[in-house]
């Protein structure tokens, strides 16, 4: 049984290699999303005791009848609730006729929402309202906000998960906002209120009025301006490459790195000083040496170095690292062909291993290779990927890291300064959004790597 | 909403968070590419593609010419720079001598810099009266004035355009045509590093408003700091 504690880096690189394993592949985030269904049309089931009706397009309401007391508001509500996973959330009503009175009302309610009450009397719901030109944020009472519309007149409403507000429009333009102060799912509502009123709406299957594209455009160019005022030393990326070379022992380019910024008009300092990197330059040489073997599939060359070397590292042959190479040696085997010599090296490795559960699937995984005449295109062809090479390249660095007397924590050598600070940047962008109620776009960090735009 | 009511997140609740965020090594490697690229560590480049395996997002070899243009600027070379850029890339000519707005009236500026730092007063004057001023842009203008200032004082360095023959202004002059010549083969003018840090500093202030959590405060150690409660 590997044990955690006792092999905190080998354990951990088994994980990762038991991650690519597993057909949910850990690192796959870009499918994960699945689509939302929003809002399509009104919902003709809960009906508002027949004060409005949704016309047979569902898509507009009327009310028929004449109106006598606040408690006979005819209120309809979308079938969905409104999207979470994005930036902005909108729809459009068009007044069609303001009838008597023109009560007509635009916003956002909870389920279970009283209908036969205007959005933003009651709690838990927000209205912009045509009569007065008021916002009613859960109150009997409105509060100043814009223009009232009528007759002719196209209206927006919106929720902007970013800044947690919804916003309103008039004929394109954006009235106003105010900040969300409910939990809960949100569905886009509309309420009429005196004889003859009727409204149809658009939840995005007719173009908008309202220029939502740009309006989001402009969202993120002034989040990307708030980040851009934000100072960072300007050696810090200096310093975080040189630190990652040094960790995964890339020798050759960190002399070079540190010749050139060293040689340049100015020379760029301040970084390289007095080992704030606590491995520095520890066993920098044959860490660089035994990566370039691994990556060339010489596994035996690499198992003598670390006898030669660190015999400590190799000396359990049950060890998580001893049998990642005596895998890797196998796949490099079936690699160049050598089929006959590869069986008669799992006979004479893979056995102590299969007895124990942890390392089950990889044998099997690994064993698999001999089954297909392209192992390559094989369901295990991963194994023949130069990301299987690394993954033990890296391995091997982190544990003669491991063997650094000066070392204080076993896990500094898992992980470099940069690795840690894109997983604080993904964490906190991960937290932000669970504590908004898991509302607004989620944060791909392999979107924002691979982007082209910036 | 009061302080009171953040949401307090141990060390080991948020390293157990941490954990199960992955990063892919080749997107680190990716990461450290387009640094050394966008950059110009042009050797530095080609000794990473050899050790990690990680291609590089454009040609290395443009890397190189266009390092010798910045250099040519940084030496004070610039009629020497403005051929190598027309050599490079007719594109790219495009982003610097006939664009007169911002950023790119610096080149024609930097080689009237040169031409007075070099005492050609003479030459100077005529190429200030014949090539520059007919051009007529008004900021263009006034660089033009400011920079011909140079040649009315006779303690320039601590005269108020002094700046102009400052060494750093090179340098400034040098990345600014670099970043034309990225733009130029449509390739982002700056790294992709220093935009992630200072995403991460954006995101740690926007969840402190939140949650009181470990912080990296110091991007060199990246270490996590106790949360203070």
């Amino acid at each position: 049984m590997v044990n955690k504690e006792e092999d905190p880096v080998g354990s951990y690189f088994l994980d990762l290699w038991k991650s690519r394993l597993s057909k949910d592949d850990v690192f796959n985030d870009d499918n994960e999303e699945t689509e939302e269904v929003g809002p399509t049309e009104l919902d003709t089931l809960k009906s508002s005791g027949g004060f409005s009706i949704v016309l047979p397009d569902k898509l507009s309401v009327k009310y028929p009848n004449v109106n006598l007391h606040g408690h006979d508001v005819g209120v309809v509500q979308a079938n969905n609730p409104a999207p979470v996973n994005c930036l902005v959330y909108y729809f459009e009503i068009f007044v069609k006729n303001a009838g008597v009175k023109g009560h007509v009302s635009i916003g956002f309610t909870t389920q279970g929402f009283n209908l036969r009450r205007q959005p933003g009397w009651d709690a838990n719901s927000f209205g912009y309202h045509g009569d007065d030109g008021l916002i009613y944020q859960g109150q009997g009472k409105g509060d100043a906000f814009g223009p009232t519309y009528t007759t002719g007149d196209t209206v927006g409403g919106g929720i902007n998960y970013a800044s947690q507000q919804f916003f309103f429009t008039k004929n394109g333009q954006v009235v106003g906002s105010v900040p969300i102060n409910v939990t809960g799912r949100l569905y886009p509502t509309v309420g009429v209120h005196s004889q003859n009123e009727e409204v149809s709406v658009n939840f995005g299957k007719d173009p908008f009025l309202f220029d939502i594209k740009a309006y989001e455009a402009s969202q993120r160019a002034e989040h990307q301006r708030f980040i851009e005022r934000l100072s960072i030393s300007p050696t810090a990326s200096y310093g975080i490459v040189r630190s990652y070379l040094q960790h995964y022992g890339y020798e050759e380019t960190l002399g070079v790195f540190d010749e050139a910024t060293l040689t340049s008009v100015p020379p760029i300092t301040g970084f390289s000083d007095n080992g704030f990197n606590e491995h520095n330059h520890y066993a920098l040489h044959h860490r660089k040496i035994l990566r370039q073997q691994i990556k060339d599939g010489q596994i035996d060359d690499a198992f003598a170095k670390l006898r030669e070397w660190y015999p400590v590292i190799v000396q359990d042959d049950t060890s998580v690292i001893c049998f990642m190479l005596h895998c890797q040696k196998f796949i490099e085997l079936v690699r160049v062909g050598s089929l006959e010599e590869a069986v008669c090296y799992g006979k004479a490795h893979f056995e102590k291993f299969y007895s124990l559960k942890d390392y089950e699937d990889l044998v099997k995984d690994c064993a698999a290779l001999l089954a297909y005449l392209e192992p390559k295109k094989s369901p295990v062809g991963y194994l023949l990927e130069d990301t299987q090479r690394e993954n033990v390249a890296d391995a091997v660095n982190a544990m003669i890291l491991s063997t650094n007397p000066a070392l204080k924590d076993q896990r500094s050598c898992l992980h470099s300064y940069l690795e840690r600070l894109l997983k604080q940047l993904s964490a906190c962008f991960l937290e932000k959004r669970l504590l908004n109620g898991n509302q607004g776009e989620a944060f791909h960090l392999r979107r924002v790597l691979l982007s082209k735009s910036t | 909403m009061p302080a009171t009511s953040k949401k307090v997140i141990t060390r080991d609740e948020w390293e157990k968070k941490l954990n199960d965020v992955k990063i892919r090594k080749e997107d680190m490697n990716k990461l450290v590419m387009n640094f050394l690229v966008t950059e110009g560590y042009v050797d530095a480049a080609e000794k990473f593609r050899k050790e990690s395996g990680t291609e590089p997002e454009i040609d290395l070899a443009t890397i190189t010419d266009r390092m010798a243009v910045k250099k040519a600027v940084q030496d004070g070379h610039v009629v020497d720079a403005i051929e190598k850029v027309n050599d490079l890339n007719p594109e790219a000519s495009y982003y610097l001598p006939t664009d007169l707005n911002g950023k790119t009236g610096y080149a024609d500026q930097q080689r009237l810099i040169e031409l007075i730092r070099e005492g050609q007063v003479a030459q100077a004057l005529e190429f200030a009266q014949d090539e520059l001023a007919p051009r007529g842009e008004p900021s263009f203008l006034e660089e033009l004035e400011r920079t011909v200032a140079l040649l009315a004082f006779e303690d320039v360095k601590n005269s108020p355009v002094g700046d102009l023959l400052d060494l750093s202004h090179r340098s400034k002059v040098a990345s600014e045509v670099n970043a034309a010549i990225l733009t130029s083969q449509s390739h982002e003018k700056d790294p992709k590093l220093p935009s992630l840090l200072r995403m991460l500093l954006w995101a740690q202030n926007q969840l402190d408003e939140k949650a009181v959590y470990p912080r990296i405060t110091d991007l060199f150690t990246a270490a996590l700091e106790d949360p203070s409660v």
